[in-house]
């Protein structure tokens, strides 16, 4: 992610120094893995080079109603570790909260919570 | 000269965030929110998948269904966003639901021309680039962006959890 700064001499702060991966890392889920329905799903948001620092926490404060504290780490847990888990449920609501994330850009998925 | 000064101004006791900007950058947000609806409409433009997330990495038929599931209903609400800006860009204020509009253009803006240019976190600017305007671009709408977040978190509830 990159973070604005307030003027043109903070461009060389615009995109922050750690590596960040363009593509998704494939999982390693066994595909023959029989899941019970109920088993809870997790969303995962991962970490892409284009959003902005400030805006990942904006959106999870106003999809999550988590606190700015709460937002931040996790938006540094995305940006520092490659991805955060955002949100759990079931599968409906994790598929609806991964499509929240997609409306407003972010890079989200979802699986099941020992995947 | 939008790095001098803010964008936004909150007005909270009417309920409105003040726009700030001068014609020139007003003229071209709604420039390039017309261009991103145009591109949105043709559907098949590579930057454009950015904008269309896989849901399930492991489970390609879950994700089929997924797609088709949101797809128009991810496009209708970038286009009717694309409206709001196009219609409020000369306004002297916004709502918050209309200040929420921008902040969907210009964040799927943001993740169009950064798609376009493949940018990563080492990326430094170059001004001697061939792409060096559309890097000017992607900086404009990041300030832009951070403003309006800036202004519409203000506004954010209370949060659920500490």
């Amino acid at each position: 992610m990159g973070h604005a700064g307030k003027n043109l001499a903070d461009r060389r702060r615009f995109f922050m120094s750690a590596p960040a991966p363009l593509e998704v890392e494939e999982p390693n889920i066994d595909q023959n893995t029989e899941v019970s329905p109920d088993q809870p799903w997790i969303v995962l948001v991962w970490n892409d080079p284009i959003n902005l620092m400030s805006y990942v926490s904006f959106v999870f404060q106003k999809l999550f109603g988590y606190s700015q504290e709460k937002a931040d780490l996790l938006m540094l847990d995305v940006h520092d570790k490659g991805r955060a888990v955002v949100s759990s449920g079931t599968r409906e609501r994790a598929e609806l909260d991964v499509f929240r994330l997609h409306e407003h850009g972010l890079w989200a998925t979802m699986q099941h919570e020992d995947a | 000269m939008l790095s001098q000064r803010q964008a936004f101004r909150n007005r909270p006791r009417q309920g409105l965030i003040e726009i700030c900007l001068g014609d020139h950058d007003r003229l071209l947000i709604a420039d390039l929110a017309g261009q991103f609806r145009s591109l949105l409409s043709e559907g098949d433009d590579a930057a454009l998948q950015r904008l269309y997330p896989t849901a399930y990495p492991d489970h390609p038929e879950h994700n089929v269904e997924y797609g088709q599931l949101v797809h128009d209903d991810l496009l209708r609400g970038r286009l009717e966003a694309i409206e709001v800006v196009e219609a409020t860009a000369q306004e002297p204020s916004l709502s918050l639901d209309q200040l929420n509009a921008w902040i969907t253009v210009v964040s799927g803006l943001r993740l169009v021309v950064g798609t376009r240019l493949d940018v990563s976190e080492q990326d430094e600017f170059d001004p001697e680039a061939e792409d060096a305007p559309m890097q000017s671009l992607l900086w404009w709408l990041a300030m832009l962006l951070d403003e309006a977040v800036t202004a519409a978190s203000h506004y954010l509830p209370d949060p659920l959890t500490p």
